[in-house]
């Protein structure tokens, strides 16, 4: 072999020794890299592999339906159908939307979201075009499917509310849950669960718990794309509990449709039990409205109307109780021994504390009174000098027991507490000490002190009852058997008899809607509560009538009543705002409703008291 | 095998029969061959969602064909290859040009030739082409011919030319792999090696020149490579699956068939570059480590068999093959672990693709050639005599 040869053989030998140890070491690079994606960080790509795999997706729980005392559906759970477009079943989607178009309209702001949908959702995802299809609209697509190919029709849910808008302040309305309502805590199952509403308002949103159930759960397979290969495992969804309410739906619209025209309020309620047969607030309006995402220009009518049809006056709306705590102010000069039936007391029109003047009603005056003669007349200066012996503590206190001054709980929320004033509220608010013009002031139900219809109506159905009773909206929280209150039931006949003699007394102040039906009577307590003061000039200038003020300036009208007089059964309260007054505006209204509730208890056995 | 002991074999006529040759085939390394080719069936088996359709069987079959090009090309005299190896990479080059004038359009690259009934794709046949030319041009050189830069132009624009063209296609993974064989082949011939440091060199201040001749979809790949985060969903995504799919497997993976990742098309090309990511997700560690052990033996075997080899075109032909090979393994198994841009170069035997295979066993075949005609005397200009 010749020198170059050898020299060649060599060196090549050597270099080639010198690419293996470079092989080797990218070798070691590879095992290395190995080592750590499959060893070191094997449990971590395990974990990604899995959730690249497994979808968890949310199945949708039927919702807790809610029913009348006598078994109406006042919220119950529609089909509906929506037609959707899925972008693979349709060689041309833009062709099937603009002929979908043709045949449907759909609103602007829904085309952009569509049409944003259609651009990224996957070509196997429905995208919804449009929701409740009539029958009329199903009709015309099913004509037409040989122009739609990728429109389907699908089923879903809806709440729906058939009882009519009497009950829509007690039942509420549910609407699609945001990532607002769940503190943006986007884990929320819920919020995977396409058309998952919420109680907004009523018992829809007091008993959400109750009504909403358990969403299912499906774990299924995705393959890269996101479609399902095979379902692993799946929990059902657990059905919502049903509710039943201790309202009368027929009663709800009667009274509705009582007070047409006004801002006003009625409940009525079972003074043995408790049981609230009509919580209406007017005006009111269709909870459908809300079940599908409502409209602008709904919304607006809604929330500028100047009656205020969003508030539930029952609840939250505040006034004074004016006459109607004359009651009160009677039972707590009896408790404490003050006045009896027989103490009469000389009303000349007015009482003079220090420089200041109280007026009575009656300018005149009404002459020597007794008790029952006091609150038939509805005498002011009465109870000016009675409240002036009691003390405000004691009227206080007795309010308080009927239920002034902290919320009923009759399963609602945003229910108000009302004010009842006292000495030490005053210096907290004020800065300034209870004077003996505030103690006038409240024993007729004016000044600081407000309350809610509810806890007018309360305090009115324990005195007429003789029990402290609960009142509630949920048949399951009837009691059978409520305890008698903690007052004399001699003192609650004098005041009964008292209330008896303003409906059907000559001279009562609501005697010219008495009525006797079929057996029944009712007695009640009228009630006008000023809006704005009157002031001394146009005192002297001789007072407006209701009728020449503006609505807004004029007073608040209450009604209170129960029947039968002999043995109370039901008690309720009628509220008009700016009604003028109570014997004027509420006191008819009331005997209207008076006469359909016993239309209802005649005629169709309305079931009685106690629940069960 | 006594045979190759008999001093005959260094007679200037020497010549082997049929019988010589069959019994002088390495077998052992076929049979490491043919082991890959077979997980590798595997494992397009259950890509198929445990199925020989489409993948499985079409691969064996294209590897049986392929296995009697091996034979055939065994069989042949080496000095044939010599004689040949200038007319070979002419035509390869000429094939290249014709692709860059009239080639088949095919995922933005310009790579085949459509002859009718097959799609050509001759930067495959570059691959060896180049090799066989540069191991004829150093067969006969002195080392002080080497070190001469006059001498090493030649070459270099051997290798330049069709690299250009590739580029120009445009097939980074193809082009890397053919300047790589080529500097394996001048290292390996001697070239001094402070030229490489200094070509080195050279190439990293020329790199921004060579960016601006890259394609959009390259410098996205190159970018994507160095900063995944960039496209999330795009060829980011790709490195990111590649990677889960590799990891979830452990060390011992998800079993045969169990592979969620490739079953649920969560691997992009899965039948084709990526496929190692399958194996290792349901072989694991193990399965992978097994497969890099039997290319390891393939490579050494290479080596050995170009060490034996008494003349320096069958040695510079079998280094330059194997080094080929390597870097098929090396491109594909650092771009699945995301240690590399993706450049598209398939796993060697494994990976699902008919004229790899057949490019593939074009080679194995030469360096059986060069195994069986190890002893064989070839002259300096190709003949028999010599000096």
């Amino acid at each position: 072999m010749s020198v170059w040869k050898y020299e060649k053989s060599r060196v090549m030998t050597i270099r080639l020794l010198g690419i293996s140890v470079v092989f080797a070491l990218i070798g070691c690079v590879i095992l290395g890299r190995l080592f750590y994606l499959q060893v070191l960080q094997g449990e971590k790509y395990l974990l990604l592999a899995e959730k690249n795999r497994i979808s968890v997706r949310m199945t949708m729980p039927m919702r807790g339906l809610i029913y009348d005392r006598n078994g109406v559906k006042l919220a119950e759970n529609a089909k509906t159908f929506q037609a959707v477009l899925i972008k693979e079943q349709s060689p041309d989607y833009k062709k099937t939307l603009n002929n979908f178009l043709k045949l449907i309209s759909v609103e602007e702001d829904e085309l952009a979201r569509i049409e944003k949908e259609l651009r990224w959702k996957r070509a196997f995802m429905p995208v919804r075009i449009k929701d409740n299809l009539t029958f009329d609209q199903m009709t015309l697509l099913q004509l037409n499917a040989p122009d739609l190919p990728g429109i389907q029709i699908e089923e879903g849910m809806m709440r729906f509310y058939p009882a009519g808008e009497g009950n829509t302040h007690v039942v509420g309305y549910v609407s699609l849950l945001t990532e607002k309502d769940v503190d943006g805590d986007t884990s929320d199952p819920r919020l995977d669960l396409p058309g998952y509403r919420i109680g907004r308002t009523g018992i829809e949103s007091s008993q959400q718990s109750l009504l909403q159930g358990e969403p299912g759960r499906r774990q299924s397979e995705i393959n890269a794309v996101g479609r399902t290969v095979r379902i692993l495992d799946e929990t059902p969804p657990r059905a919502g509990q049903d509710i039943t309410l201790t309202i009368d739906s027929r009663l709800q619209n009667e009274a509705l449709s009582l007070l047409k025209g006004y801002a006003a309020s009625i409940v009525v309620m079972n003074v043995q039990t408790g049981e609230i047969l009509a919580l209406v607030s007017a005006p009111s309006f269709d909870a459908n409205l809300f079940t599908v995402p409502i409209s602008v220009k709904n919304w607006n009518k809604l929330l500028h109307d100047k009656h205020r049809p969003l508030q539930n006056k029952v609840l939250s709306g505040l006034y004074s109780p004016g006459s109607l705590f004359k009651l009160i102010v009677a039972l707590a000069g009896m408790e404490s021994g003050i006045i009896g039936p027989q103490t009469h007391i000389r009303c000349t029109g007015k009482v003079t504390i220090g420089d200041h003047v109280f007026h009575c009603w009656k300018h005149a005056g009404h002459g020597t009174l007794t008790l029952e003669e006091a609150l038939m007349h509805s005498c002011d200066v009465y109870f000016y000098e009675i409240a002036q012996k009691i003390g405000p503590e004691k009227i206080i206190e007795t309010a308080a027991k009927l239920g002034f001054g902290s919320p009923i709980r009759i399963g609602l929320l945003g229910e108000s507490s009302g004010l009842l004033p006292t000495d030490e509220w005053k210096q907290r608010r004020f800065g300034d000490a209870w004077r003996l013009g505030d103690t006038l002031n409240l024993s007729i139900g004016q000044g600081f002190l407000n309350a809610t219809p509810l806890q007018m109506l309360t305090a009115v159905a324990r005195i007429a009852g003789g029990k402290n009773i609960q009142p509630t909206l949920l048949k399951q929280n009837v009691q059978d058997n409520p305890q008698q209150i903690d007052f004399k039931q001699s003192y609650l006949k004098i005041l009964r008899q008292g209330m008896i003699d303003v409906v059907n007394k000559p001279g009562g102040t609501a005697y010219a809607v008495r009525f006797q039906k079929d057996g029944w009577r009712m007695g009640g307590k009228t009630a006008t509560t000023q809006v704005r003061r009157i002031s001394m000039k146009e005192r002297e200038e001789g007072l407006k009538s209701q009728d020449e003020l503006p609505e807004e300036y004029r007073d608040h009208a209450i009604f209170v009543a129960f029947m039968p007089t002999d043995k109370p059964k039901y008690a309720a309260i009628v509220m008009v705002e700016h009604g003028g007054g109570g014997s004027r505006t509420a006191a008819p209204i009331m005997s209207r409703l008076m006469r359909t509730i016993i239309d209802l208890e005649e005629n169709t056995a309305l079931p009685t008291g106690g629940g069960k | 095998m006594s045979f190759f002991k008999d001093r005959n074999c260094y007679l200037k006529d020497y010549n082997l029969t049929l019988t010589d040759k069959i019994f002088g085939f390495n077998y052992v390394y076929l049979l490491l061959i043919t082991l890959v080719v077979l997980m590798g069936v595997a494992i397009l088996y259950s890509v198929g969602g445990g199925n020989f359709n489409p993948w499985a069987s079409k691969q064996l079959f294209r590897f049986t064909v392929s296995l009697t090009f091996l034979f055939a090309i065994a069989m042949t005299n080496l000095r044939l290859w010599m004689k040949y190896a200038y007319a070979i990479y002419g035509v390869g080059l000429l094939l290249l040009i014709c692709v860059s004038l009239f080639g088949h359009v095919g995922m933005g690259a310009q790579r085949w030739l459509n002859l009718g009934f097959f799609n050509l794709q001759p930067s495959e046949i570059m691959k060896i082409a180049l090799i066989l030319a540069l191991a004829r041009y150093f067969h006969g050189a002195s080392l002080t011919e080497v070190r001469t830069i006059r001498f090493m132009i030649p070459p270099v624009l051997m290798m330049a030319v069709p690299v250009a063209l590739i580029l120009e296609q445009p097939d980074l993974g193809t082009a890397l792999m053919l300047v790589f064989a080529s500097f394996g082949i001048f290292f390996l011939v001697g070239v001094q090696i402070w030229k490489f440091v200094v070509l080195i060199c050279g190439g990293i201040l020329s790199m921004p020149i060579l960016w601006s001749f890259l394609h959009d979809y390259q410098k996205k790949r190159v970018l994507t490579f160095l900063n995944p985060e960039s496209d999330p969903l795009g060829s980011g995504y790709h490195i990111a699956q590649s990677k889960i799919t590799l990891g979830s497997g452990g060390v011992w993976g998800k079993g045969f068939l169990e592979g969620t990742q490739s079953r649920l098309n969560f691997i992009p090309e899965k039948q084709t570059d990526f496929i190692l990511t399958v194996l290792a997700e349901e072989f694991g560690l193990i399965g992978s480590v097994v497969l890099m052990v039997l290319y390891t033996a393939i490579i050494v075997y290479g080596f050995i068999i170009a060490h034996r080899c008494h003349n320096f075109f069958g040695k510079i032909l079998a280094v330059g093959l194997t080094i080929n090979f390597a870097l098929y393994v090396f491109i594909n198994t650092l771009m699945v672990m995301g240690l590399m841009p993706v450049v598209g170069v398939p796993l060697p035997l494994m990976s699902y693709g008919g004229t790899a295979m057949l490019t593939l066993c074009i080679g194995f075949g030469l360096i059986e050639c060069v195994h069986i005609n190890r002893e064989m005397v070839i002259g300096r200009r190709g003949s028999i005599d010599d000096e």
